[in-house]
């Protein structure tokens, strides 16, 4: 099963470098993911790198704790927008859903997604904060909200997704929206199980391990196909200065 | 009143605070007579309201806790929060662009909200778990250049609080009026009392009343 085609390659650290995020987009062209996550100040960046690609760039606002005013929330999302986001995860306001005032924590998501039309918005209600009736409670209030995404988690709080939380999303909204889960999916394995209980994206993080030899399906993409001839073109344009390339080709 | 009280930012940031948390957090800062409130940016024109009849003054974080956001993002926060009633705002600086070395986009960012707050207090959070020393020294000075009013060490959501040691280095970047805020992990008048005996003016903290009771509380900031 080739999973590549549902994963969000995400990298949010507050620490995270320039040259970590070329990176970050290097892999992400080499597997083919479906997308990559990064933080605002980040997108345009992402953006640039991934511009020949369909990989969809992905931002997060409001995060990690969700506790902005929606109108941040807002500005945060249209800034990203126009930085080049193709998609917007947006964390919940946990404070409101604790203060039991549901009518702002449908508003909030709700003027987001209008702010951002078609733009497909992922809701992160960060499970591990919730109990079962929580759970339920902010999936419905999503859909209402006209959410694309119901997400599990942010990845620093106490613990990400678990594969419980995904089956009570799953049988409160059915497919009035596609269910994301992320946090502690650490291996091809447990990717797997997700999918099977219901997520339709997983968002994982650099330290992911995926399969170790490429699927077929994977080598003959033609995006994996455009990045090795690129690549290949960018090692050839390294070598004009040296004898190497002729050797090589000696070989060949 | 008890002398710790002024050098206090009551402070709630987790992201569970609810309403009736937040408004607890004001009645406490009143009696108390702490310095201010620190809460997140949602919660600042509650906080304003709980207020309008005190002293205490309402601080709020920008960017917060990654400070990872875009400059124009973290600009309009800071917009909306004093349009809201904050008195101060704390920012955080971008981490990553400082580790990547890129030294004018951090200090722009901090110039552009200096700018349209021009007469509110600005502090700069530099995060200094994750920074090393010489990290944390020029960060120092480039909030100092780009006008912060305070230097600040932590966000109580990093891998530790203020260190002594933090402390120490950022003192050695300061210039003309500008102080220091120490937060995260002080959690007792002994630990409060030695920041203040190092020069720092403000103390970021949930344990306010334990540091003015002389007790130890068992709160993560």
């Amino acid at each position: 099963m080739n999973i590549n085609a549902h994963l969000d390659y995400t990298l949010l650290e507050s620490t995270t470098t320039e040259r970590e995020i070329i990176d970050l987009c290097n892999k992400a062209r080499e597997n083919n993911y479906f997308g990559i996550c990064v933080n605002g100040s980040y997108v345009s960046l992402v953006k640039q790198f991934l511009i020949d690609t369909d990989i969809k760039v992905s931002t997060v606002v409001g995060f990690p704790l969700g506790c902005s005013t929606t109108k941040s929330k807002i500005y945060e999302a249209q800034q990203a927008l126009e930085d080049g986001a193709e998609e917007i995860g947006m964390v919940v306001n946990l404070g409101y859903v604790k203060s039991k005032n549901y009518v702002s924590v449908l508003k909030d998501i709700s003027d987001v997604k209008m702010a951002i039309g078609d733009t497909p918005l992922k809701v992160i209600i960060e499970i591990s904060e919730l109990n079962k009736n929580e759970i339920v409670r902010v999936s419905e209030i999503c859909i209402d909200a006209r959410a694309d995404f119901i997400e599990t988690s942010t990845g620093f709080s106490k613990s990400g997704a678990t594969l419980t939380a995904i089956k009570i999303i799953k049988k409160t909204i059915k497919d009035a929206a596609q269910i994301k889960a992320s946090g502690d999916i650490l291996d091809y394995e447990s990717a797997v199980k997700y999918l099977e209980v219901g997520a339709d994206r997983l968002g994982i993080s650099t330290s992911f391990k995926g399969l170790n030899n490429n699927t077929r399906q994977q080598r003959n993409s033609k995006i994996y196909k455009q990045y090795l001839e690129s690549a290949a073109k960018k090692s050839e344009g390294a070598d004009l200065n040296t004898s190497s390339k002729e050797t090589t080709i000696n070989k060949l | 009143m008890n002398p710790f009280s002024q050098y206090i930012d009551h402070t709630l940031l987790k992201a569970t605070a609810s309403t009736l948390d937040i408004i607890k957090l004001c009645e406490e800062a009143k009696q108390y007579q702490f310095f201010s409130v620190c809460v997140n940016s949602c919660y600042v024109s509650l906080a304003k309201a709980s207020l309008s009849e005190s002293q205490v003054k309402v601080c709020s974080v920008i960017g917060f806790p990654l400070g990872a956001m875009s400059t124009a993002t973290k600009v309009s926060e800071t917009a909306q929060a004093l349009k809201d009633g904050a008195d101060e705002i704390d920012m955080v600086i971008n981490v990553g662009f400082l580790k990547s070395k890129a030294f004018d986009t951090v200090e722009k960012e901090i110039k552009a909200i200096k700018s349209i707050m021009p007469n509110k207090v600005l502090k700069v959070i530099l995060e200094t778990c994750y920074l090393d020393d010489s990290e944390i020294l020029k960060a120092s000075e480039i909030a100092i250049k780009a006008g912060a009013d305070f230097i600040k060490t932590s966000t109580g959501f990093g891998t530790r609080g203020a260190s002594t040691h933090d402390i120490k280095i950022m003192k050695s970047a300061l210039k003309g009026d500008v102080k220091i805020k120490a937060s995260g992990g002080i959690r007792d008048a002994e630990t409060a009392l030695e920041y203040i005996n190092l020069g720092v003016k403000r103390l970021g903290t949930s344990s306010g009343i334990a540091i003015v009771n002389g007790t130890t509380s068992k709160s993560d900031y």
